[in-house]
C-alpha cells in the first residue's frame, strides 16, 4: 500500500543564521505540485516558513529552489513524478539566503543588467511604424528570449558556485538574444563586456545550465555562439586597428 | 512608542511594477522628474507576465480596413455602453503608437512574411487586431519594459509592501511601506503617487490571476478618499483549466479560439452555434463564459466539470507554433496532448473592469496628488473588457499616468507627513504579530468561498445578501487575525495586511451587484435578466466614515463626432 502523505523536509535559516530542517507531512490528495505542498504547509502547519512565489504557472520565475537536490521551479514540479514520497526542499545554493527558501536574487539581476539587455540603435526611435523583421530573422533569436529570470541556471552552474564575478549563463543568453536581433546594432558593446576572464572564456561547457533551464533557452549553446561572435569581433578590431 | 523607519524622498512614487507601473515610470522619468517604483514582488514577476493573447491595436497589418474608429466602436459597444468614451477613444487612437514604441524598445512579435507585426483574431474584435508573440505576450511586454527601466536611473524597491497612503489635508503626500525581505519600515515622501497595483482576482476561489492580485490599490486609494467605480463588473474568462486541482482557474488563452479552437459539450455538440450563431466561439467573453456555464449547469459538462475546447484539428505543427505555452501547460500539468486530445475548460475569474475612478487624459483621481492606471483604474472597459484591451490599456494609460503625474509634480511641493501617522501605521502592522491571532488564511478561505458561491457568473438577490452578511462578519473579524514569527519575509503577516484590501474589493463588488438590478455585460442576474435603460449608469463607491456609500451617476455624454462611430444601443 502506498502512503497517503508526502514527507517534506525543508531547510530553514533564521535571522541568527541558524540552519535546520523541518519535517512536515502533507496529504497527497491535497496537492499536485511541490509549490502547493509548501503553501499547504504555510497555511495549515507552520506559518513561519518563508517561501517566495507568484504566478503558479512557470511564467514569473519566482519559486526556484532545490528539490531533491536539483534546481527546479516548485510550481511546475509535480510531486507524484519525483519517484519518491520524500521531498527535500532547499534554497538555491549559489545565492545568499534571506530566510528559509527565499534567496537574495539581486546579484543575478545585476549581472543580467551588465549585458546591456535592450535594443541599441544609432537612429532615434520614431514610433509611427514598426521596424521590419521577417519570421526567419525572428526565429534566429526567439529561443533566447524565453528566459523568465528564475535564476536556476546560475544555481546549476559549477563556475558560478566558485566565482561570484562570473557573468553567468542567463546574462550571456540575454546578450545573445539582443546580438542576434536583426533590429539591434549594439553587438560590439556587449561583446566587449563578455569577451573576457569573467565572460565566455570562463565557461567550461558542462551544460548544467541548459539542463536546469525550465524554458529550453540553452544558455550553454548561447555561450558557444557568443565565443565565436567574440573571436570575430576581436579579429575585426585587429584589422581595423582599433 | 517611537517606531524606527527609513525616510525616503522622491517626486513620483509608483506602487506596482506590472505593465502600467513600469510604463508610467518610463514616462515619468523621461519627463525629467525623479521616479521611484515599489512592488510587493520582484521586478518582472507581476501578474502582467501571465497575459497570453496579445495587445489590441488597429495597425491594420492583416486587415487593412481596420482603424482606430472601428476599435473604438468595438470597445465601447462590448463595454455595453457604460465605458468612459474618452478613455475608449484614447485607447483606440494611441494603442498603435504604443505598440510601435514597444516594438522599437525591442519586444518580440510574431511577424507576417513581409516582416510586419502579425495580428490574430480575438473575441468581438471586428478585425484581426491582437499583436502577439506566441501565447506569452505579457511576459515579453514586461521584460521589455523592465529592460527599459533598468537602463534608466529609476529607483526600484522590490518586495516592498505599501500599507497606507499618507495625507496632508486633502492631498496624498506619500506612503508607508514595509520592506518584506528585511522587515524594515519606510516612510516615502512624494509629490505624486501612482497606484498601479492590478486587480483583485484572489478574492475568488477559482481565478486566472496570480496569487498577488489582492486589490491592494483599491483599499489604499479608497481609504485615502478616492472614488471607485463599476466594481460589480467582474470578468469571468470563458476558458480556465479545471484539472488537476492545483492549476484550477489557470488561463487558457482566447488565442486558442482565435486560432480556430471550438467548444463542445459532453454530447459532442458545438453549442456556441446555438448561443451565438454569428460570432460563435469568438463572441465577447461575457457571452461565451455564460454559455459554458449554462452547458455545465444543464448536465452537459465534462468529467471534471467543464466543457471541451478542441483545436486538435489544426494539427501538431500549427498548434506548437501558435500556442507553445498552451501545449506545454496542458502536457506538463494535466498530462493532456492538445494536438491530439480535447482540453477541459470552465469559466474563471479573470479581470476587474471597475476600480479607481480617474480622469481619462491624466489618470488623476478625485484626491489631489493621487493617480491610478491599469487594472486598478476604471472607466475604459465598462461592463465587459475585450481580450487584448488590457495590455493596450496598461501601455496607453500607464504612459499617460506617468505624464500626468510628472506634470503635476512640477507645480507641487514635497510635504512632511505627520510623525504620528507614520508611527501609528507601523504599530498597526506590528500588532498582527501575535500568538493568539486568528489564522489569516482561514479568513481568506472563507471570503473566497463566499465570493465564488454567492457572487459568481449568475447572481441573485438572495445570494448577494448572503454574501454581504458574510463579508461584514469577516470585516469585523479582520482586525483579530495574526501570525507568529517576525517582520522579515513573513508571508502570513503579508496576508494579514492584504485582508482589509480584499474585503474592500469584495464589499464593493457585492454592494454594486445588489444595486445594479439588471443584467449588463459581465453582471448577470437571474432575477433581473434584462438590460434596463435606467441603469445605463456608472456606480460610484465612496468612503463615508467607516461606511461605503454608493451612488448612481450618468455615463458621460459622448460628443457628436464620436456618436457617429458607435452602433446604437438596443434594449
Amino acid at each position: 500500500m502506498t502512503r497517503a502523505e508526502y514527507e517534506f523536509n525543508v531547510k530553514r535559516k533564521d535571522d541568527g543564521g541558524r540552519v535546520s530542517y523541518s519535517r512536515y507531512m502533507v496529504p497527497k490528495d491535497r496537492i499536485s505540485t511541490v509549490l502547493e505542498g509548501l503553501i499547504y504547509i504555510t497555511e495549515n502547519l507552520d506559518q513561519t516558513l518563508s517561501v517566495r512565489y507568484s504566478c503558479r504557472m512557470e511564467i514569473c520565475g519566482s519559486c526556484g529552489m532545490e528539490i531533491n537536490g536539483k534546481p527546479r521551479m516548485a510550481c511546475s514540479t509535480i510531486a507524484s513524478k519525483l519517484g519518491t514520497d520524500k521531498i527535500r526542499v532547499e534554497p538555491l545554493k549559489h545565492y545568499n539566503v534571506v530566510k528559509d527558501l527565499v534567496v537574495d536574487i539581486d546579484p543575478f539581476f545585476e549581472k543580467y543588467r551588465e549585458g546591456l539587455p535592450y535594443i541599441i540603435r544609432s537612429d532615434d526611435g520614431n514610433y509611427s511604424s514598426e521596424l521590419k523583421q521577417t519570421p526567419e530573422e525572428f526565429k534566429e533569436y526567439e529561443k533566447y528570449s524565453m528566459c523568465i529570470k528564475c535564476g536556476l541556471c546560475l544555481d546549476a552552474c559549477p563556475i558560478a558556485g566558485t566565482d561570484p564575478d562570473y557573468i553567468g549563463p542567463a546574462a550571456m543568453a540575454g546578450v545573445l538574444r539582443y546580438n542576434l536581433d536583426s533590429r539591434d546594432q549594439g553587438s560590439k558593446y556587449r561583446l566587449e563586456i563578455i569577451n573576457g576572464e569573467e565572460g565566455t572564456s570562463r565557461c567550461h561547457f558542462v551544460g548544467e545550465c541548459s539542463e536546469a533551464c525550465p524554458k529550453g533557452v540553452d544558455p550553454s549553446f548561447a555561450i558557444q555562439l557568443l565565443r565565436s561572435q567574440g573571436l570575430k569581433h576581436e579579429m575585426a578590431k585587429i584589422f581595423r586597428r582599433e | 512608542m517611537a517606531e524606527k523607519y527609513i525616510d525616503y524622498e522622491t517626486d513620483i512614487l509608483i506602487i506596482g511594477a506590472g505593465g502600467a507601473g513600469l510604463r508610467a515610470a518610463i514616462a515619468g522619468f523621461d519627463s525629467g522628474v525623479r521616479v521611484t517604483v515599489v512592488t510587493k514582488s520582484l521586478l518582472g514577476k507581476a501578474h502582467t507576465v501571465m497575459a497570453e493573447g496579445g495587445i489590441a491595436a488597429s495597425l491594420g497589418n492583416l486587415d487593412s480596413k481596420d482603424n482606430w474608429e472601428v476599435h473604438f466602436n468595438d470597445t465601447f459597444v462590448e463595454g455595453v455602453y457604460i465605458s468612459n468614451w474618452r478613455m475608449a477613444e484614447l485607447l483606440a487612437r494611441e494603442a498603435p503608437d504604443r505598440v510601435y514604441e514597444l516594438e522599437q524598445y525591442g519586444a518580440l512579435f510574431d511577424r507576417t512574411p513581409e516582416g510586419k507585426i502579425s495580428q490574430r483574431a480575438f473575441g468581438a474584435h471586428t478585425y484581426r487586431r491582437l499583436c502577439h508573440v506566441g501565447d506569452r505576450t505579457g511576459l515579453e511586454l514586461i521584460k521589455t519594459l523592465e529592460d527599459q527601466v533598468l537602463h534608466r536611473d529609476i529607483k526600484f524597491f522590490d518586495e516592498m509592501y505599501i500599507t497606507k497612503l499618507l495625507k496632508k489635508g486633502d492631498r496624498v503626500i506619500g506612503a508607508v511601506g514595509i520592506k518584506l525581505n528585511s522587515g524594515e519600515f519606510y516612510a516615502f515622501r512624494a509629490k505624486a503617487v501612482i497606484v498601479a497595483t492590478g486587480g483583485c482576482g484572489k478574492i475568488y476561489k477559482v481565478t486566472s490571476n496570480s496569487w498577488e492580485s489582492t486589490g491592494d490599490g483599491l483599499g489604499l486609494a479608497f481609504n485615502a478618499g478616492a472614488e471607485l467605480m463599476d466594481m460589480e463588473m467582474i470578468q469571468f474568462h470563458p476558458t480556465g483549466m479545471v484539472y488537476p486541482p492545483g492549476v484550477r482557474g489557470l488561463l487558457v488563452t482566447e488565442g486558442v479560439r482565435g486560432d480556430g479552437g471550438i467548444l463542445l459539450n459532453s454530447e459532442g455538440e458545438r453549442f456556441m452555434l446555438r448561443y451565438s450563431p454569428k460570432k460563435k466561439e469568438l463572441d465577447a467573453r461575457d457571452i461565451v463564459a455564460r454559455a459554458n456555464y449554462a452547458e455545465i449547469m444543464a448536465g452537459r459538462g465534462t468529467p471534471h466539470g467543464g466543457v471541451y475546447l478542441d483545436i486538435s484539428h489544426k494539427g501538431a505543427d500549427y498548434i506548437k507554433t501558435k500556442l507553445p505555452s498552451m501545449y506545454a501547460q496542458f502536457k506538463d500539468f494535466a498530462g493532456v496532448d492538445i494536438t491530439k486530445e480535447k482540453m477541459e475548460v470552465a469559466p474563471t475569474v479573470h479581470y476587474q473592469m471597475g476600480g479607481i475612478k480617474v480622469d481619462p487624459d491624466t489618470t488623476r483621481t478625485n484626491v489631489e496628488g493621487l493617480f491610478a492606471a491599469g487594472e486598478v483604474a476604471s472607466g475604459l472597459h465598462g461592463g465587459n473588457r475585450l481580450g487584448g484591451n488590457s495590455l493596450a490599456d496598461i501601455l496607453v494609460f500607464g504612459r499617460r499616468s506617468g505624464l500626468g503625474a510628472a506634470e503635476y509634480t512640477k507645480k507641487a511641493t514635497l510635504e512632511d507627513p505627520s510623525k504620528s501617522d507614520i508611527e501609528g501605521e507601523i504599530a498597526r502592522v506590528k500588532s498582527y504579530l501575535r500568538d493568539d491571532g486568528r489564522n489569516p488564511y482561514e479568513v481568506i478561505e472563507e471570503l473566497s468561498s463566499n465570493m465564488s458561491e454567492n457572487v459568481g457568473i449568475i447572481r441573485t438577490e438572495t445570494n448577494l445578501q448572503k454574501a454581504l452578511i458574510k463579508i461584514l462578519e469577516l470585516k469585523s473579524a479582520a482586525p483579530k487575525v495574526g501570525v507568529r514569527g517576525d517582520l522579515k519575509y513573513n508571508k502570513g503577516l503579508l496576508a494579514c495586511l492584504e485582508i482589509p484590501n480584499m474585503l474592500t474589493a469584495a464589499e464593493a463588488i457585492v454592494r454594486g451587484a445588489i444595486t445594479r438590478k439588471e443584467s449588463r455585460g459581465a453582471h448577470a442576474r437571474s432575477d433581473y435578466p434584462k438590460k434596463d435603460p435606467n441603469f445605463k449608469k456608472n456606480i460610484i463607491y465612496k468612503k463615508s466614515g467607516d461606511e461605503m456609500k454608493l451612488e448612481l451617476r450618468p455615463v458621460p455624454e459622448m460628443p457628436e463626432n464620436l456618436k457617429k462611430l458607435v452602433d446604437p444601443e438596443e434594449y
